[in-house]
Parts: structure tokens; sequence; C-alpha cells
């Protein structure tokens, strides 16, 4: 087997010294963490290795030599080098050499025990890999392995190579944060941050974060009580709740707040980057919302809107009696039954009349209303939104209606007609068992079931006239509260800060590796150079989504067809999410 | 270390085969299509505004014009950065993995790299596609939960088409050695065997 | 077809390879044929057709010849796929319109068969079942294409009614110019004759098979304290599955010591279990569901009687297994029932209640009088009766003499469609064929056959699937069968 050598590129100009790092023998690797130059001692070492290892619980140890010719080539370091061996054993032990002025390397590797078995002892074939020790360190790779519960043992056995070396570095950071001009009693080489700007402005916002998340989370906390107080979930009222989506946009924003100002520490990544994304998606959303805020109230745009509204609902309310009045005479030519026709087409004028009545009993309010409820967008677009379907709902009220008369007759009609079908047929539905029997009925029963089977047919193009055009409206406006309800999704659920990370940091976010390889020359060992390969937007968007309320249309376009064709009520898309879950 | 052949693709298209010997333990297998042709993006991008013209005569709207031209360019951008791949690569690197590489007309390059320890098989399977049946090479990764099971199917040179020369140029295999072979063999025998060729490859 | 070598010196392209068409190809004499099986019905589908492909492509590539199945895809299984011995099938993507078989349009599939035809070199093609689509769409896409054509017909028609005269319509153009047919029995030829108005020395009569060996009787698994009716068929109106709702009730209230037993499923299952309900027959009537065909043995051998009510059959092969299981047979009177059994092993009644209530008395009383043979021997004689491979070897006689006729050039035939299928449909269909064939010459300028590469033989002379596991091909073929039936 292949032994691959992970060499940080930081580490290649230093000077010769001691290799530290993780020896992997499942998959016969080596991973160089940091040069430990001359002159030392060997139990400060020892020391420091034992340290680090307490820290990361990562198993480091020496794992060979690091000689960095410059000038002229000094056979005496060779043979102290060799001579290292016998002090840190280790097995096997390396030896990487760097040829002056020439970018070609040596390398060898030692075992002092022949290993069992016919191989040959002696030298292994080598193959180094440069890596680039601050983006593996920075970078998380997905999917997270099975880390996240091994976190507890001491090192993770059997994942994939790669997580290895991921997993090593990332724990090995205590090694990284020895300062290379500190005076400590053992100089290493590695990489090591060039320090944060404003970093003072860092440290107190730390500071100040506790006591203030503190604050704030139990002020939340005084809310959600206030919330789930007893008084709310008395029947009308929490049914109100329900079908209102602005109350379900503010829990949405409470539960967001109270993740965000939380005191308890992310435990993952996975979970910290979630609390960045919550942050970042709150601050748009609050953003957006002040800009809308601050556009209504300029110019007196409210009293504008409010003046502008009565008159069309008024207007609505106008052109449905003149479909109604449509409706009552011939429509398209077609002739119906003129008696239920005249009833079902005052029936619902007659609510009309009602509901117009109410708009204007309404009107002299509506700009105060207006103005209070201008006030939400504060609380962000999204807030504003959802007051603005549930107005739309509202306002629209009387479609609803028309529409659930209309569908409940047509249902009626329809199975009245199916199951007078069957009798036609001489069948009959067995409740029991599911199925479809036959059955033997008497002349009476088949007399009258027939007769009641041509009336309900001959009645039902007028009632089917009247649901056509009732739905057709009605998902008119649901499209409208969908394609409001899907922006305020989108708002919620976009991971910005990921994004963002992607776009400025590619090498945060790792969907694995790539390999380059470099030049190399007959003898010499392989040199690759292993690079982050950055995690493409489509999986970004996927795997740090935030969870939104799901109002994606629950069902497909055939069962709503379906359910268009037996007249089964529709609802908006977030009420059906709600009730599923 | 180099060598080159040229192969056909299923659509009897030229395909140029590189293969590069880094090291006995590394080895890249390269195929690469020819580049756009000037004269099928000539004729594309005269079609187009010829149309355009004959529109603008038609209705008299110079909107017509700069609308043809914007969509001439974007489609163009769009085609070499999306859609036209002019090279793909596999690296085959020993207990290390295989490393995809697909790089774009515009020189977008996108990487995919297999873990050996994930890698269960590289087989050349059969697959009715479009109006054709093909062979194509694939991977197959194991199952993390199911040592025995296949998890996924990665195939390998899906726009270039590779398996087809090894099919056709018989005479010039060289480092691919088809033979035939069940991948798994099942114990009721009317479940389908998997049959595929191996791709010789030093597996450690 | 190089390639199996398996890494030997490379060796020149062979022949196939260079030649352009199919057609072109020199007509294998060697007894050695590239046999493409094609039919709407396959194996995950369970029936009479189905096996009798799989056994019969079995036997084939035993013999020698390579052999390949196109059918359509069943829900999952697409693609190609693999089964016993190297036996490739295709399951091509085409719409299942109504009982499993595709929809036609003569073109659509076209493509696709073409590239199978002329990667797998295949010589002959071998259709089965009149209800296939797909097998006529093939007979029609081969004689475009030049190939030489089979065709096995498992079913009988009536002439009477409206769509009976359709179908024999279509019959009468689809094997038109096909080189020989097939039936599975004398009434099934005498039929198909009619029907498609053949000249009869172009059909031959080859039999259905079973494999006796997995039909053994087993005397302990059934208890003779009771008499239990086997009845194992689709419950469909061709199987009389109303005849058997007439039966059940009055042979429940004349012998109280008669159980029944059935297997299958399909739309008049219903009519069954309403029966069962109104007489509360729940403990005598069990109704066992759709069976595979490897639980078909353990059914029928607890059983004394074998009660088929089928009102149609071609050549029942349900009789015959049962037979084969030492089980006493009733059965309708109707199409090739008559040949299949002698009838010492046979009650024949006709198709109505009351008769096949006299005949099951009539086997009822036999049985407990002990005039039966003892199932043991009924087992052997029948045993000798039908064997697959006797069916293989007859088959491929077909072949040779196939292999040996002149494929009609496309104008003999356009003038053999006008002047045999009547003015007007023989007009229609000659038109449909040019256009087929000029669909074919764009395919040929689009895709020329020598871009499409030559797949790798798993099965015939050279198939690498018997080199590279001699085991596999060696195995015993009884073993094999009843490995996977």
């Amino acid at each position: 087997m292949v032994l691959k050598a992970f060499f940080p590129t930081c580490c290649a100009s230093a000077d010769s010294g001691l290799l530290v790092g993780r020896w992997v023998p499942e998959q016969s690797s080596a991973v160089v963490l940091a040069v430990v130059h001359f002159p030392f001692i060997p139990i400060q070492v020892k020391e420091l290795l034992a340290q680090v290892q307490q820290a990361g619980r990562v198993g480091l140890a020496v794992l060979g030599t690091w000689c960095h010719r410059r000038q002229e080539p000094e056979e005496s370091l060779g043979h102290f080098l060799e001579g290292l061996g016998a002090i840190f054993s280790h097995e096997p032990w390396l030896q990487l050499c760097r040829e002056p002025g020439s970018k070609l390397w040596s390398c060898k590797a030692t075992r002092w025990q022949a290993p069992p078995g016919p191989a040959a002892p002696g030298e292994d074939q080598i193959m180094l890999i440069f890596y680039d020790q601050r983006k593996v360190l920075l970078s998380q790779l997905h999917p997270p392995a099975v880390l996240l519960d091994r976190q507890a043992g001491d090192a993770p056995a059997s994942v994939g190579d790669l997580a290895a070396v991921f997993d090593t570095v990332a724990r090995s950071e205590p090694l990284f944060q020895s300062d290379r001009f500190g005076e400590g009693p053992v100089r290493l080489s590695h990489w090591q941050s060039e320090g944060v700007e404003a970093s003072i402005l860092v440290e107190l916002a730390k500071w100040a974060a506790g006591p203030v998340c503190l604050l704030l989370a139990s002020l939340l906390s005084l809310i959600s009580a206030a919330s789930a107080c007893r008084v709310f979930r008395l029947w009308p009222l929490s049914f109100i709740w329900s079908k209102l989506s602005t109350c379900e946009q503010l829990r949405r924003r409470l539960e967001q707040l109270t993740l965000i100002f939380s005191t308890q520490k992310a435990r993952s990544p996975a979970q910290l980057m979630r609390k960045a994304n919550t942050l970042v998606s709150v601050l748009l959303d609050v953003t957006l919302g002040l800009l809308l805020l601050s556009w209504l109230h300029r110019k007196d745009r409210i009293g504008q809107l409010a003046d502008a509204l009565i008159p069309v609902a008024d207007h609505v309310a106008e052109e449905l009696q003149d479909l109604l009045q449509w409706l009552m005479g011939a429509p398209a030519g077609l002739k119906m039954n003129r008696a239920l026709d005249q009833v079902l087409g005052r029936f619902f004028l007659y609510h009309i009349h009602l509901w117009i009545s109410y708009i204007h009993l309404m009107a002299p309010f509506i700009e105060h209303i207006l103005w209070h409820v201008g006030l939400s967008a504060c609380l962000g677009l999204t807030v504003a939104l959802s007051i603005l379907s549930d107005t739309i709902a509202l306002l629209t009220f009387h479609i609803y209606c028309f529409y659930v008369y209309g569908a409940r007759l047509y249902c009626l009609k329809i199975c009245g007609l199916s199951s007078l079908w069957r009798l036609f047929r001489g069948k009959k539905w067995n409740v029991l068992r599911q199925r479809v029997d036959s059955c033997s009925y008497d002349l009476d029963q088949l007399f009258i079931g027939t007769l009641l089977f041509t009336m309900l047919v001959f009645l039902l193009p007028t009632t089917a006239l009247y649901y056509l055009v009732f739905t057709l409206l009605r998902l008119l406006v649901v499209t409208v509260q969908g394609l409001i309800h899907l922006l305020a999704d989108l708002i919620n659920s976009l991971p910005l800060y990921s994004l963002g990370l992607r776009l400025c940091r590619p090498y945060r976010l790792a969907a694995g590796v790539k390999f380059r390889v470099l030049e190399r020359e007959a003898g010499r060992p392989l040199r690759l150079l292993m690079q982050i390969n950055p995690l493409p937007y489509s999986r970004v968007l996927n795997t740090y989504r935030l969870p939104s309320c799901g109002c994606h249309p629950q069902h497909s376009w055939g069962s709503l067809c379906r359910k268009l064709f037996f007249g089964e009520l529709i609802y908006p898309w977030r009420q059906r999410g709600d009730k599923q879950d | 270390m180099e060598d080159e052949q040229s192969f056909s693709d299923i659509c009897g298209g030229r395909l140029a085969l590189q293969r590069r010997y880094y090291s006995p333990s590394c080895r890249e297998f390269c195929l690469s299509c020819p580049r756009i042709s000037f004269r099928s993006l000539t004729a594309v991008t005269c079609t187009v505004w010829l149309a355009a013209y004959g529109l603008f005569t038609l209705c008299e709207n110079s909107m017509i014009l700069s609308a043809a031209i914007f969509i001439t360019l974007l489609g163009l951008l769009g085609y070499l950065h999306f859609v036209k791949i002019d090279q793909e690569t596999l690296l085959i690197i020993d207990s290390l993995g295989i490393q995809m590489t697909s790089s774009y007309a515009s020189g977008k390059e996108s990487t995919t790299f297999i873990e050996m320890g994930k890698v269960k098989d590289v087989v050349i399977n059969e697959a009715i596609y479009m109006q054709k049946v093909i062979y194509y090479l694939c991977i197959l990764l194991k199952d993390p939960v199911d040592p025995q099971g296949i998890s996924q199917v990665v195939p390998l040179f899906q726009f270039t088409g590779w398996a087809v020369g090894l099919q056709r140029d018989s005479s010039q295999r060289g480092a691919v050695r088809p033979e035939l072979l069940p991948l798994r063999p099942h114990p009721c025998r009317l479940d389908p065997l998997v049959v595929g060729e191996r791709l010789q490859m030093q597996q450690p | 077809m190089a390639c199996s070598g398996g890494g030997g010196p490379s060796q020149p392209p062979s022949p196939a390879l260079s030649s352009v068409s199919p057609g072109s190809l020199p007509t294998c004499r060697s007894c050695s044929h590239n046999i493409c099986m094609v039919s709407d019905f396959f194996y995950p589908n369970m029936g009479g057709v189905e096996s009798h492909i799989y056994q019969l492509s079995q036997c084939l590539i035993e013999r020698g010849h390579k052999v390949i199945i196109v059918t359509h895809a069943y829900g999952n299984r697409k693609g190609i796929r693999y089964l016993t011995n190297g036996l490739k099938v295709y399951y091509l993507p085409l719409k299942v319109m109504y009982n499993q078989s595709t929809a036609t349009t003569l073109f659509h599939s076209l493509p696709l068969l073409r590239y199978i035809f002329v990667r797998e070199r295949v010589t002959i093609i071998h259709s089965h079942s009149s209800f296939s689509a797909m097998a006529h769409d093939a007979l029609f896409h081969a004689k475009t294409m030049g190939l030489q054509t089979v065709f096995t017909d498992h079913s009988l028609f009536g002439f009477a009614d409206v769509s009976s005269v359709l179908t024999n319509k279509l019959l009468t153009v689809s094997l038109c110019d096909t080189n020989h047919i097939i039936c599975v029995s004398y009434t099934s030829k005498e039929n198909t004759v009619l029907r498609a108005a053949l000249n009869p020395e172009i059909v031959s009569v080859i039999p259905n098979a079973v494999d006796p060996t997995d039909f053994t009787p087993d005397p302990f698994r059934r208890h003779d304290s009771v008499i239990t009716i086997v009845v194992v068929s689709r419950l469909v109106y061709r199987k009389g599955t109303d005849l058997l709702s007439g039966i059940i009730p009055e042979l429940c209230q004349k012998y109280p010591d008669l159980n029944f037993v059935i297997g299958g499923e399909g739309p008049k299952r219903i009519i069954l279990e309403e029966v069962r309900e109104r007489y509360q027959l729940h403990d005598r009537v069990r109704l066992l569901g759709a069976l595979e065909h490897k639980d078909v043995r353990n059914v029928l051998v607890q059983g004394h009687i074998f009660l088929n009510t089928s009102l149609t059959e071609a050549f029942c092969m349900a009789i015959v297994e049962a037979a084969s299981c030492g089980l006493q047979v009733v059965s309708t009177r109707v199409g090739g029932i008559p040949e299949v059994l002698p009838e010492s092993l046979i009650i024949l009644c006709e198709p109505s209640v009351k008769s096949l209530c006299e005949g099951l008395e009539k086997a009822i009383s036999q049985l407990k009088s002990g005039a039966l043979p003892p199932p043991e021997s009924i087992h052997n004689i029948v045993k000798t009766f039908y064997t697959w491979r006797n069916v293989a070897e007859r088959t491929e006689k077909v072949y040779d003499r196939v292999a040996g006729e002149a494929v009609l050039p496309m104008d003999k035939r356009l003038d053999r469609l006008i002047s045999h299928c009547g003015p007007v449909t023989g007009c229609i269909f000659a038109l449909l064929a040019v256009f087929n064939f000029l669909f074919l010459v764009f395919l040929r300028w689009m895709t020329p056959d020598s871009i499409i590469d030559v797949a790798i033989d798993a099965t015939g002379p050279k198939g690498a699937w018997t080199r590279q596991y001699p085991s596999h091909a060696n195995g015993d073929e009884n073993n094999e069968e009843s490995e996977t039936r």
C-alpha cells in the first residue's frame, strides 16, 4: 500500500526539524501538522504533544524528520536526523528532504521492524500531498461525516480518509495557537492567523452579548408565556388564531428570536450556521419592513389607500352582482332550470347586499385600522405580507361563502347521482367491506331511485354552472394568497449567511477535495496538491434552507382536479399545511 | 508518458483519448471532443439574425433587432458555460480515489472526487438511452449501511461517451481489458444479474 | 463479440463489424441462429406465454443458439437485465395501454427495435401471442428490415362479433408475410389458419410443455377425510369464473365433506366472494388470491380433483400440471383441451353448470369407490408427454427451415399485402409499409448501421457467459428450471 504524507504548504519553507503530526494506520497516511525547529529538548517536545493531545483528544506523535538544505549539503545533519529516529521511535519513520534550488523533494519512509509477511522490509512507496492548513482548518466537510456522535471517542476509526485528515487538523487547533514569535521552550512552524482586525470591538461585543441575550431571552419567554395563556385557548379564539396567517407568522418570528437570543452555545457547526442564517434573514426582513413603513407613512399614503379600498370593495361587489344577474338569465346561451336558477341567484344576491352594508358600516374606521396595522411592518416584511394576505381573505369573504355553498350543493348532487347510478345497475356500496356488491332491489325502490336520478341529472347543469363560476373566482383568490405566502416563505427560508459565505469564502463550505498532479521527475515521489472543492450553490440552498412553514402545494395537479370535479372544498395552501402538522 | 488515440462516440463524432501515466499508482484518462466549430457558430448566428431581420421588415420595430443580438450573445454564453463540455478527465490515484473533472468550453471546471473506500467497483453497463441502447462506464458506490449493497451509480464520461469507443475499436484496446462477469450472483436466478465489464484497476 | 476473448491478443474485427446492414448478412446455415423473442408478456408478469418464452429460450441456449428477449417495461423493471445462463432481456420503455399490452402506432417502436436487431445481429424474429401489439410491431419492422420471422399463436379467437372480426383482419395483415407460424394445438392451428387466411403448410403444431420435475405428487399433503377440489386460474370471464360460481353452492349442498381451494386473482373474484358469503361457505371455500408460479404445486397437491372451467383455451397447461401432480382432472370440452390428455386421465364436460356438476359427481364417486389410479402412476404417465427439450428441438427445425427461405423484396411484399388482405386493408397497410420503409431509411441516414456498436454475446456459440462460468452452463438443466420457477 502506498504511504500518503499530507504536508502543509506553509511549512515548505521552514527550517529543518522534526515533523509533528498524526499517523492514521487504517489508511496508512501521515498527516503532518507542524515542524519543530532545532534546537529542542526531546522531553519538552513530548510534553507539548501531550498537552495538545489532552486538549484536542487526538493522538499526536513525532512522525519523522524534515530537512531543508539551503545552501550546501550538510552531511552531518543528515546523519543526525537519522539518529533522531532512535529517540522518537515511530513506525514508519519519515524522512523528508528538500533540495536546494529545486522544487523537487526526496522522501523516504523506513520501517525499523520488518513487517510480518513476505513484503520486503525497508522503504515504502510514498505519495506527497500538499494541503493548505488554514483552509482545511476552517472548512467544513459536507455532508458531515459520522463524526458528530463520535465526538466522545478519541479518534474516528473507520470514516473516510479525507474526513480523518480534516478531523485531525480541526482537533489539533490548540497546537496552532502558539505564536511563532513567542518565546516558548519549543519553536514550531505552522500556519497561524494574522490577527483579527478591530479585535477590541469584537471582544467588547462578545463581552456585552451575554447579558443582552439573557435580558432579551427573558423578555421573549415572558411574551411566549403570555401568548400561551389559557384565555387564548378558548374555542372561538383558538379557531381564529389557527385561520389567520398573521398569527402564524408572529409565532414563527417569536421562535426565530428565541433561537437567536438563546443563551445556550451552539453545539454543532450546523446549529451555528442555522443561528447565523436566522439572524441574517430576520435582519433583512426587518430592514425591508422598515423601508416599507417609511414609504407608507410618507405623504399620507395610508389615507389614500384607505380611500381607495372602499370603492374597490364596492366595485368587486358590483361586478359580482352583474355576474349573478347574468347567471340568472341565460348565461352563454344555456337554458337552465329557471326555478332553481332564480332561487340560487336571489340567495347569492342577498348575501352580497349584506356584505356591502357591512363594508359601509366599517368605512369610517378603516383609515385608523390601516395606520395601526401599518406599524406592524416594523416587525418585518413577512408580517406585513401575512397581514395583506389576511386582509384579502377578509375582503373576499363573500366569494368564499359562495364557493362553499356551490361546492356543497354540487357535492351532494354528485354523491346522489353516483349512488343512484349504482342502484340503476343493481349494485350497492358495502360500507363494511368498502366495495361494491350486487344487490336485488324491489320494483318500488327502483322506480323511486330512477325518478330521483332523472331529476338530479336534469338539475345538475344549473348547479354545476354556479359551482364552476364561483370555483374560478375562489381559485383566483387562492392563487393570489398563495403567491404572497410563497414570497414570505422565500424571505423566511433563504439561508443568506451561508450563501454569502459561499460567495466570499468558498473554502469554508467544502463538498470534498480535488487533487492536482504537480510536475514530477522519474524516481521521485509523486506530488499532489489538495484543494478544497466548494459546495455548489444548489446544495448550499438544500442543506441550509431554514425550515419553512410548509406551504408548498400539498396535492398534485391531478388530485386537485379530482377534488374540483367531485366538489370537495379547497383551502389555501397555508391552512392545509397546518392541518397536517 | 502520454499516448493518444482517437475513437468515435455514439453519434459517430470524433473523440480523442489521452492517457497519461504519472506513476505506477497514478494515471489520468482524458477524453476530449472537438471544440465548437466556427462554421456552425456562424450558421446559427446568421439564422437568428436573418429571422430577426425578417420580423423587423414585417413589424418595423427595431427592438427586435437588438433583442436578437442579446439573445444570440446570452445563448452563446450560456451554451459555452453550461452546456458545451470540451473535455472530461478521469484521474485515478491508487489507494486515494477517483477524480472526475469536466471542463466546459468557457473554462469552467466541475470536479468530483470519490474516495477509494467508497468505490465498490467500476463496470461497463448497458442502458436504454433515448432511442438507443448504449454501453457506459460507471462507478458503483458502496452503501455505507449495507456493505454488499450499492448506494449509487455514478456514470463516467457521460457527456462525451467513451465506452462505445472501446467497443468499436477493439483492436486498439490498451489498459482497459473488458471481461464479462456478473457482479451480484443472486440465489434467485430470475432476479437481474448486473452484468458489466470491469475496468482493470489496481485496487489496494 | 471479439471482446469476449478476455484480454487475449487483439483479434481483427469480426466480419460482422464490417457489414453494413443486417439484411446483407450471410444467412447462417450451420444451425446456430441469433434469435430475438418479442412479446409484451414476460416476467414479472405470470402466465402460460411468459413461461413458454422463458423455457423455450433456456432450451435453445442450451442447444447453442443466441437468444434475446424483448418486452416492455414492467414498473420499475426497465432497461436491460440478464436471467439465468445469460439470457438477455430488454425491457423497453413503451407505454402500456390495456391488459399489459403496449399501444401501437406501427412506427414509434421502430428506432429502438431496429437498434436492438442491429446491435445483436439478430437473424430470426420470433413473436409470441396475438394479443401482444409489440409482437405484431416487431413482425412488421422485421419484414421492413428484411429479417426472417416466426410467430407463435397461444390463443383461440371467435369469428362472430365485431371485435374478433377486426382482430382477425389485423392478424391477416400481420401474418401475411410471416415466414412461419407455430400453434400450440391442432384446434389452434385450424383456428389460426381460418382467421388469418393462411397457407396451412407454413403452420406447424408444437405443443406447450410443463416441467414434470416441478409438479410431483405428494399424497401426504392432502387430507383424505374430506374431498378437495382445486381451481387454479385467473379469475376472468374467459376462464369461466361465472360457471364456477354456479357450481360451488350446488355441490357444497350435496356433499358436506367437499372443500374448494381457488388460487388466482382477477376482476371476477368478487363474484366468488359473494357466493361464499351468501351461502356461508367461509370454512369450505378458500380463496388464495394471486399465486406465484412456484407456489402452484403446493396448492395442487392439497387436492384430489382439479377443475378447469375455461370457455376458450388453445392448450391448457394448467390441466397438464394438475395431472402431473396426480389429480383427477375435470374440464370443459373447449378448444384444444381434448387433445391434451388421454381419455383415461380427464373427464370432459360441456361448458355449463349442469354438465360440469355431473362430471364432478362422477369424479367424486370414483374417488370414493377408490377407482382412481394412485397419483404416482398418473404422474409417471404424464411425465413422458410434454418436455421443453422436445419443444426446443421442434422449434429449432422450424428455424432451420425459415433460415433457408428467401426474404420477400419490398415490391413483392407490397403485391402480396394488396392481393392477400383485400383491396382496402391491403392498400392501407401497403402504404403504411412504405412509410415504415421510408422511416427506416431516415433512421439509417441518422445513425448508420456501422455506427451502432455490437453487443457482447452472453449466450450462443461464442457466448462470454458460458466461457467465463462453465459451471453455470453445465449445470443440470432441470435443476436450473426448478430454481427459477
